[in-house]
């Protein structure tokens, strides 16, 4: 089997595999919503509404019919991109998910930037200083930040960077007194960066440093840890002394067979975390008033607001597997034993 | 080459890199750095006023004080956004807080006053003898913020797109007004999508001037209601004028609504719920979901060249330019508070000892009406429970509960016991509850009624009283762990019946499933006891009887009985105060004789704000930050 077949039969596994589990989570979003209350539709409805309310939400969900007709409903509905009409605002849900996730996009990408590029500095320079003070300097640093609860972590810098030295401001994601540039990705930054819009980047970025900081910094740790350990392995690794033992230059070795080699996982790491950090940022987006799609399913939640949930519960699970795909697919670029080992 | 010199290379690049980006943030934060304002003074709140009047008098105004310059903006900071922008959608606070900014209603409550009203599009007013029939004369001059004119017709429809669009707060007028007479006239979505209202044909008008509807036009200025139409039947409302206070019946542009969609029957209008055109002296400048709303002064106020003698507190030009309401959670907003980034916040009544710490910070417990309006707290006994059915059971229950030790374990101390269901300090409480002790926490005497109803039972000393009694079957006890409040006090309910002998078992649901149990009609064999609230959909006494007595949810214990029912209804029809507070006196006793519900307490309001803020009117009617209607009259000193 060639190089090119042994990797497209990977990717058709794992897309596969994808497939299921995509599958799996419609059947538990499904269960969880449709199945497993005893009157949905009033849920859906909500706490106070009428019976007429309660009988079009019911309508439009077909959960007056049996089990199997509703699923084909929702697969089909979820599918087709026929997420509906929110009964809170009267807008499509479509619409909505499409402003939220870009404001979320725009904060867990710029974290992750930072996360990376911190990650695997300070991995780099423990490894390199194992057993060092500057190493175990790190390791403290890293499992103290690891080990920050978000809502603490989120809180101190608010208090500290916002409250106490006025550095940032407390909150949002721009200032309300501004007009936002014309959408075209829907992240704020980058259309205003599109549209030439100077006074809006500029408010973008002076909002976006303090929790784009807090969540890497919340979250690099596992990436430094990764890092190190991976560069530690290929530090020591066999080929690494031969080219050592050969006379090549020693910067030569650190970046074309330690850090190269060093940083497959990370890679693959960096894929994963978004996927986690895409679900996971309702907590900062609560306490910075980031308007992400974590807040959009928290005030989801609390309105009992159930035709909502369910396609952003879908659209978080999507992005994690996709997530998940990408960084197998990134792994088995990287490193080619994971393909010649039967596509694990 | 030694790994050092790598080492060292690596530490000045990322020195560099971390230089780089420190200088790019100074730069940035000192340009943006502003100057702060100064504090000096604290902000008189006088209480509610309890005085109870049903009268018709007209209100023209009140005195309105030169504004202070210097009143560029505020920024207010809460916990949830609103709900919709919708007036006649929105059914949270911080909805009803922003639309009672920018869009207005006939009449407003008068200054701190909770019975008595001035008009703000309406002129003035008079009702019927038998209460049957509201006569508003409007105000002309008066335009939307966009231009077009407010008359009696864009009231018309604005009351009959309410009904038609039938929301959840609908009711709030549904109870006395209805969009068919139920004979021979009816107005629906396609009526009012198709009438011109400024300037109406004559075929226009015979619908609109049809005088056997609920809404009737006499003329472009004037305007009638006839009450008896809606789910109450034909009686009057002695709470009519609080109904109107609400966004519900607030004037929307008709043309506005038409160009973004119309009426649709049962529907709520997209374009609406995040939209605002409205005659009110604030305009909406954006929202940023989850983020902020931002308000800015009409510049094209129609009061703004009124005298001072021509106007009152609600419609007198807003001072401050511009108000920013941020969204966010507790610790964040008294940080900010802290850091004068706000001048106002929203903060449970258990920070009360953090905040007033602060200094340049004005905390103050407002008078319990406040807190009543907010949330009224008690327990819940379904009798389809039998043991429930019992009233020695339901009484040892009331004895169980140490009540001043939640209000101190659970409120710090700052919350009131009280008897329902007229909330504590609005009207007639002092007379439906006269001659009436609070519940009151006897735990030997909770056990003694436990034995004398037939169940084993145990003294506080650990005796077990009636040992060959039945034991008391387990049960859950519901309450929402959303609530830190209904949290803390389920564990400590459950630990005081389980003391003598009720084997209660404190169990959370998620306010969703909480809410929806609740709001069920019937009884709940899973959750027969839990803890309730009830918060107000308008200021008036009978909101919260009306609710309590006859609905009949899981909540008020699935509890109808038909001769409460009725001193209810001779409470809501009424316009004598003294039959009014001898039938809201008859209700307490009988449900406090029989212990229906066991009133547990109700929290204090707080009003939390910079020192130099002033000019909140405060009224348990509002909804700005929870305790003043209109910002308008919000300045700095």
């Amino acid at each position: 089997m060639t190089t090119t077949q042994e990797l497209t039969l990977f990717l058709l596994k794992r897309v596969a595999s994808s497939i299921f589990a995509l599958i799996g989570v419609f059947i538990i979003v499904f269960l969880v919503s449709h199945a497993l209350s005893p009157d949905p539709a009033r849920l859906w409805a909500g706490p106070k509404a009428k019976p007429s309310t309660i009988y079009a939400v019911e309508v439009r969900y077909h959960l007056n019919q049996p089990y199997p007709t509703q699923f084909y409903y929702f697969v089909k509905d979820y599918l087709t991109g026929n997420f509906g009409i929110d009964p809170l605002t009267g807008k499509s849900i479509a619409g909505e998910i499409g402003y939220y996730l870009p404001n979320t996009l725009e904060l867990v990408l710029a974290s992750l930037v930072i996360i990376v590029v911190l990650g695997v500095f300070l991995g780099y320079i423990s490894a390199i200083n194992f057993g060092g003070y500057r190493d175990a300097a790190i390791r403290v640093f890293y499992l103290a930040s690891w080990a920050t609860p978000t809502y603490l972590g989120a809180m101190l810098a608010v208090l500290g960077f916002a409250t106490y030295l006025k550095l940032f401001p407390s909150g949002g994601m721009y200032s309300p007194t501004l007009t936002p540039p014309p959408k075209v990705t829907g992240i704020f930054v980058l259309d205003s960066l599109i549209s030439g819009n100077w006074a809006d980047f500029s408010s973008g970025i002076y909002h976006l440093t303090l929790p784009a900081l807090t969540l890497a910094f919340l979250n690099f740790g596992i990436i430094t840890r990764v890092a190190r350990s991976s560069i530690l392995e290929a530090r020591w690794s066999p080929h690494v002394k031969s080219a050592a033992a050969k006379g090549l230059p020693m910067r030569s070795i650190r970046v074309r067979h330690i850090l190269r080699n060093g940083l497959i996982d990370v890679n693959t790491l960096g894929a994963v975390m978004f996927g986690w950090l895409l679900s996971g940022t309702v907590v900062v987006e609560q306490i910075f008033g980031w308007p992400g799609i974590g807040q959009f399913a928290y005030s989801a939640i609390a309105a009992d607001n159930y035709p909502v949930l369910i396609p952003v519960v879908l659209v978080f699970t999507v992005g994690v597997i996709i997530a998940n795909l990408v960084a197998d697919l990134l792994y088995s670029v990287l490193d080619p034993r994971i393909r010649l080992g039967g596509g694990r | 080459m030694s790994p050092k010199n790598g080492i060292s290379r690596a530490l000045v690049v990322g020195l560099v890199v971390v230089i780089i980006v420190v200088a790019a943030i100074v730069g940035v934060t000192i340009t943006r750095r502003t100057t702060p304002t100064s504090t000096s003074t604290t902000t008189q709140i006088s209480p509610v006023s309890t005085q109870s009047s049903t009268s018709s008098s007209i209100q023209t105004s009140t005195s309105v004080s030169p504004p202070p310059t210097n009143q560029s903006s505020l920024v207010v900071e809460e916990g949830e956004q609103p709900d919709s922008l919708d007036p006649a959608v929105t059914y949270e606070t911080p909805g009803w807080e922003v639309v009672e900014q920018v869009y207005q209603g006939l009449v407003a409550p008068n200054g701190t006053s909770v019975t008595s009203y001035v008009g703000v599009l309406a002129q003035n007013w008079s009702v019927s003898p038998n209460g049957m029939t509201y006569t508003f004369y409007l105000r002309k001059g008066v335009h939307f913020s966009n231009g077009d004119p407010f008359n009696a017709y864009v009231e018309w429809f604005s009351i009959y797109r309410t009904l038609i669009m039938n929301q959840a707060p609908s009711f709030i007028l549904g109870q006395n007004l209805a969009y068919t007479n139920g004979v021979n006239f009816t107005v629906n979505a396609s009526t009012l999508n198709s009438i011109n209202y400024f300037d109406p044909s004559p075929q226009n008008l015979s619908v609109m001037e049809y005088p056997y509807q609920s809404v009737q036009v006499v003329g472009p200025y004037e305007i009638v209601f006839h009450l008896g139409y809606g789910y109450n039947g034909y009686s009057p409302y002695n709470a009519f004028l609080a109904t109107l206070t609400t966004p519900m019946a607030y004037a929307v542009d008709p043309a506005v609504v038409e160009a973004n969609g119309g009426v649709v029957a049962n529907q709520t209008n997209s374009w609406m719920f995040s939209n605002m055109v409205g005659t009110g002296f604030y305009m909406l400048k954006s929202w940023i979901p989850g983020q902020s709303i931002t308000l800015v002064k009409n510049p094209n106020y129609w009061a703004d060249n009124l005298s001072a003698s021509q106007l009152n507190y609600a419609i007198q030009p807003a001072i401050i330019n511009t108000i920013t309401i941020y969204y966010k959670p507790t610790t964040a907003r008294i940080a900010d508070l802290k850091s004068g980034v706000a001048q106002m916040i929203e903060a449970p009544v258990q920070d009360y000892s953090t905040l007033e710490g602060i200094p340049g910070i004005n905390v103050t417990k407002l008078p319990i009406a406040f807190g009543s309006s907010e949330d009224i707290y008690y327990l819940y006994m379904d009798q389809g429970f039998a043991p429930f059915q019992n009233i020695l059971v339901r009484e040892a229950v009331s004895y169980a509960i140490d009540y001043q030790g939640l209000i101190k374990d659970v409120l710090g101390g700052l919350g009131v016991q009280y008897i329902g269901p007229v909330p504590p300090g609005f009207p007639f409480y002092t007379q439906a509850t006269a001659g009436l002790q609070p519940y009151q926490y006897n735990a030997t005497k909770a056990a003694e009624l436990l034995a004398q109803a037939g169940y084993r039972a145990t003294l506080p000393n650990g005796t077990v009283i009636n040992p060959n009694g039945q034991q008391f079957p387990s049960f859950n006890l519901l309450y929402t762990s959303d609530s830190t409040t209904e949290t803390e006090a389920a564990q400590i309910i459950q630990a005081e019946l389980n003391a003598i002998g009720i084997p209660a078992t404190a169990t959370p649901l998620t306010f969703q499933q909480y809410s929806g149990l609740m709001y069920t009609v019937g009884n709940s064999t899973q959750y027969p006891m839990g803890i309730a609230f009830y918060s107000e959909d308008y200021t008036a006494s009978i909101d919260y009887v009306e609710a309590i007595t006859e609905n009949g949810y899981v909540s008020t214990s699935a509890y109808l009985n038909s001769t409460i029912m009725n001193w209810a209804v001779e409470a809501a029809t009424s316009f004598n105060n003294q039959t009014i507070a001898q039938a809201f006196a008859n209700i307490t006793r009988a449900m406090y004789d029989q212990y229906i519900l066991i009133w547990l307490f109700t929290p204090y309001f707080l009003a939390i704000h910079a020192d130099d803020v002033t000019g909140m009117i405060p009224n348990p009617a509002g909804s700005g930050m929870g305790y003043f209607m209109f910002y308008n009259t919000v300045h700095y000193t």
